[in-house]
């Protein structure tokens, strides 16, 4: 049996967003930096027990404020992937406000957070300052390593059958 | 042994080997001077070392003047645009004529054809078509050359992008991308152009058009080569709605369901 899910992936610009999709759809990764204008549509054929399930991955440009994503871009959405940078502060100041107006928005969806550029950062240091703010960060990911890349798409997938 | 013949000795002693050394250098000298005049051994000398610098220098000529010529040919280009035309018109006048000249012989090849079958009962109906309507046979068997034709079906969900279903009369790339795609021309424009109740209904690409009717929760995007006109556009309307009406009845769509039948309103239309 065979099953579509559209999958967006949401996040301030610069965070790595297309660096986590190319890695995951291609297994490359590129250093100079390309801007996403508009959206990209990628896909991949993931396996989940018997089920193959294609993903629609739209890779939309990066906004600092999720209201100023295009509506109609986020429409009909299985599964959101909130991006951060943790060596940009500012990619998650407003990162709970941010998950709430998904979660409003699209309750049906699932969602998950991760924060990418993992390779940079001391992790420990980071979670700690994470835990002080209160935020919680499901995957820490490195695009460029490829840590942590699969899973995120296949444990959505599974939250999305 | 007198003085003078010591002397003469002496002197023996202490040129001979000058000499000896002078005489080889005019030699060497002799040799190198008749390499150089002479073409043949001067080629069979530096030949080699030109190849092998010439071989160096041709690889890097892109990345070191490339650049400079590309600047140079930009400006030479800019500051000479009527001599650039001047230069370049014979030879696109040319390529175009003889493009133009190439389609303009099976246009008249096909037409040959159709003149051909004028007496079967398709040049009967024509005659009397362009009797009736008022239009020149020729217009119609032109008019019947660029006959519009649909290509593909793709039956798209709203908003998510995702494929439901589709036809195409030959292989084509991935349709879930198309669909994704399509989707977000159409959410973009829709969004850019915000009227109520209007959306996208035709995207022109080079020699084909996208015709889209919208639906409240999908909508169609049918691919047509050739002349698409209103009259083809109106019939095609009705054709989707007619399908919709006898296929697609229910918030459910049968996805194989709608694959077969649209694979038959591809191939009758």
């Amino acid at each position: 049996m065979n099953n579509s899910k559209k999958v967006v992936l949401v996040g301030h610009f610069g965070v790595g967003k297309s660096s986590l999709v190319r890695r995951f759809v291609q297994n490359t990764f590129s250093d100079s930096y390309l801007v996403t204008i508009g959206v990209h549509i990628l896909k991949k054929e993931i396996k989940i027990d018997d089920l193959n399930l294609t993903l629609i991955i739209w890779d939309i440009e990066g906004k600092d404020d999720i209201q100023k994503v295009r509506s109609s871009y986020l429409l009909g959405t299985s599964g959101f992937i909130y991006v951060i940078d943790p060596t940009r502060p500012q990619t998650f100041e407003r990162f709970n406000e941010e998950m709430d107006f998904i979660k409003i928005n699209f309750p049906t969806s699932k969602l998950v957070s991760v924060a990418n550029k993992s390779d940079l950062i001391d992790l420990q240091e980071f979670k700690n300052s994470l835990a002080e703010k209160n935020i919680q960060v499901d995957y820490f990911a490195s695009a460029k390593m490829g840590t942590e890349v699969e899973t995120i798409f296949q444990n959505l997938g599974m939250k999305m059958i | 042994m007198t003085d003078s013949e010591k002397l003469i000795k002496l002197k023996e002693l202490l040129l001979t080997e000058d000499r000896d050394f002078a005489q080889i250098i005019l030699q060497k000298l002799d040799s190198l001077e008749d390499t150089i005049n002479t073409p043949d051994k001067l080629s069979e000398k530096v030949d080699g070392i030109i190849d092998k610098k010439l071989n160096v220098y041709t690889d890097e000529i892109p990345e070191k003047l490339g650049p400079t010529i590309t600047k140079a040919l930009s400006s030479e280009i800019k500051n000479s645009q009527d001599k650039v035309v001047e230069i370049l018109f014979p030879i696109i006048g040319k390529m175009i004529k003889k493009y133009i000249q190439q389609e303009m012989k099976i246009l008249s090849d096909n037409i040959n054809n159709q003149i051909q079958k004028a007496f079967s009962v398709q040049g009967f109906k024509r005659k009397i078509m362009a009797k009736f309507i008022g239009v020149s046979e020729h217009q119609m068997l032109i008019a019947e050359m660029n006959e519009p034709k649909v290509e593909q079906i793709f039956v798209v969900e709203k908003g998510s992008g995702l494929m439901i279903s589709s036809a195409s009369r030959q292989e084509s790339i991935d349709e879930d991308m198309i669909a994704g795609m399509l989707t977000a021309i159409k959410s973009f424009v829709e969004d850019a152009f915000k009227k109520d109740q209007q959306s996208l209904e035709l995207i022109q690409y080079e020699l084909f058009e996208i015709h889209i009717q919208n639906f409240t929760t999908y909508y169609f995007a049918i691919v047509i080569s050739g002349g698409f006109n209103s009259g083809f556009k109106n019939k095609l309307e009705n054709n989707v709605f007619d399908f919709v009406a006898a296929n697609i009845t229910t918030n459910e769509i049968d996805k194989q369901q709608i694959s077969e039948k649209l694979k038959v309103l591809l191939k009758n239309e």
